[in-house]
């Protein structure tokens, strides 16, 4: 649906973007990550056509954004981080502009009252968009993105400045629209992706630094895969049997933490499931098992790990990889 | 294009902005019509016209300021920019919704002649000569402050801006005959208003003064589209 090559955007000797590639399938939600100035609005700005790149193409549906740049516009709805709102406008007149704007070839009436029944505006139609309140802006931006129904929407940071019920609200609305549309979001809070999108990229300093599904993006870039386990029986012992099991690398004990409860980090082969084994070992002994749980990176401490040191993190194997490959693997497993 | 001209156009009324326009263009009117009246007797149109003329090119950067800058200023230009519509008819949009504006004032200037007609019988060619001379030249200002917002998302200063380009274009004149090189008085006689609309005002339809305007309106419509084009590019 739409393809991404090798972007890259300068201003003068600043580098916006910088060789960014990746593909977003049919009806998937992708969501876009990265810290302030990261370059995902001039990446989005991109991808309507608002901005041109220095480098590299972008095409949706077929279409080149620079060739055919108005049948591009007319695949996608567009929501910059500022709403493009007329402020001395009312809700009316302004999505009738916009609709008489993208040429929109649906039942004016209907279609208008349909959107906004589905961003909820309806009782604020006949109001000056200038007296409507942050939320209520936010949503006659979505409605005027989802104007003429087009196949794939762009959301710059569509929940920005939103109190809670409103942030809930629009990411219900956003997966519910994601039913039938492909859409790009953007964001800098994590736990909006992980809770609307089911692919995750994250840019940083203009470099696409991870991509992949958003359930699955920690266990790949986790460089190990170790297990804390809280363990009540003698320390000794239990370092001894559990180095005896198979597919264990290493343990080490990080000392007593309950009384009688000793804490091991356990090391195992990359691609074993040691959890099984351990559970038996442990009730064979009657130690019981007080806590056990994945040193795996959650998305968080990921974005954290990238986003504050990318060079480190970069010159590790397994994170340097998902710079190219994942977005080949992504194509295939869809 | 429509769409965007009838935006523009309700936007001018929405505000006070555009009834100020209309109301200042008239009162000049009014007051040089007055004047022309009781100081003379005859001929009065093509000096009331021509004096209104010129310093209506002073309220036409008030009309154009805010048609680029603003957008600009309030990223409204991202839903024009991303809309399935050229970047040409958009800057054609604006400049007929700045043209209906200074029209709409303009035609209702006609109002006084029209109720001579109904006791005199007014030099016709004399006064729709006047009318369109008026037209051509706001037209043809208005393309410069349209270019001129398009380089700012200050108000003020393509406001500025424009007022300066329409006293450079006033003064013009005056330059010509301080000059004694006769190829640079050439040139700037071809470039100045006055002489263009001078014709017109003797009630004779100029053709090249005609031309000359409306290609006026076309570079600068055309700057203007390059201008906002060559933006995505920086």
């Amino acid at each position: 649906m739409i393809e991404v090559k090798n972007l890259t955007k300068r201003y003068g000797s600043n580098v916006a973007l910088d060789n960014v590639s990746f593909t977003v399938d049919e009806g998937t939600i992708l969501g876009f990550l990265g810290p302030n100035g990261a370059g995902k609005s001039t990446a989005m700005n991109i991808i309507t056509g608002y901005l041109s790149a220095t480098e590299g193409s972008v095409t949706v549906s077929g279409y080149n954004t620079l060739d055919n740049p108005n049948e591009v516009k007319r695949l996608i709805g567009y929501l910059p981080e500022i709403p493009p709102l007329y402020v001395d406008m009312t809700v009316e007149e302004y999505l009738n502009f916009m609709y008489d704007l993208k040429k929109v070839k649906l039942p004016r009436k209907d279609h208008i009252k349909e959107i906004c029944e589905l961003t909820k505006i309806s009782h604020v139609y006949k109001r000056l968009i200038g007296n409507l309140s942050k939320g209520y802006r936010q949503r006659v931006g979505i409605a005027q993105a989802l104007l003429g129904n087009p196949p794939v929407l762009i959301l710059d940071e569509p929940t920005v400045g939103l109190d809670p019920k409103q942030i809930i609200e629009i990411r219900e609305l956003v997966t519910r629209l994601g039913r039938n549309h492909t859409i790009i979001l953007s964001s800098h809070i994590l736990s909006e992706i992980q809770a609307v999108c089911e692919r995750v990229i994250i840019i940083n300093n203009g470099r696409l630094v991870a991509d992949g599904k958003t359930d699955t993006l920690a266990h790949e870039l986790s460089a190990d895969h170790r297990l804390i386990a809280r363990i009540s029986g003698p320390e000794d012992e239990v370092l001894h049997a559990v180095r005896a099991l198979g597919h264990v690398v290493d343990v080490t004990s990080y000392g007593k933490k309950e009384t009688g409860v000793y804490e091991y980090i356990i090391e195992c082969d990359m691609d074993y499931d040691i959890r099984r084994d351990l559970f038996a070992l442990l009730a064979r002994k009657g130690w019981p098992l007080m806590l056990l749980r994945s040193t795996e990176l959650t998305l968080e401490d990921i974005f954290l790990q990238i986003t504050s040191s990318d060079a480190s993190f970069i010159e590790h194997p397994a994170a340097d990889e998902p710079d190219e490959e994942p977005a080949g693997d992504e194509k295939k497993e869809a | 294009m429509l769409a965007i001209a009838k935006r523009e156009f309700k936007a001018f009324f929405s505000s006070p902005i555009g009834y100020v326009c209309v109301a200042v263009i008239l009162a000049l009117y009014g007051f040089f019509y007055y004047q022309a009246l009781s100081f003379h007797s005859t001929d009065y149109l093509t000096n009331v016209f021509s004096t209104m003329t010129g310093y209506s090119l002073f309220i036409i950067p008030l009309i154009t300021m805010r048609s680029f800058s603003e957008d600009r200023k309030n990223k409204t230009d991202q839903a024009l920019l991303t809309a399935p519509v050229n970047v040409s008819s958009i800057v054609l949009g604006k400049f007929l919704a700045c043209f209906s504006v200074y029209f709409i004032a303009m035609t209702m200037t006609l109002v006084p002649v029209v109720l001579m007609s109904t006791f005199s019988t007014p030099p016709w060619g004399v006064v729709f000569g006047n009318y369109i001379a008026s037209l051509l030249c706001g037209a043809a200002m208005m393309s410069i402050g349209i270019y001129i917002s398009s380089l700012t998302t200050s108000q003020i200063i393509a406001a500025v801006g424009t007022l300066v380009a329409a006293i450079l274009l006033t003064m013009i004149d005056t330059l010509g005959s301080a000059v004694s090189v006769e190829f640079v008085q050439k040139v700037i006689n071809w470039i100045s208003f006055n002489a263009r609309y001078y014709t017109f005002t003797q009630g004779v339809f100029d053709i090249p003064g005609v031309v000359y305007f409306i290609s006026l309106c076309g570079v600068f419509v055309f700057l203007t589209a390059r201008k906002i084009e060559s933006r995505r590019w920086n």
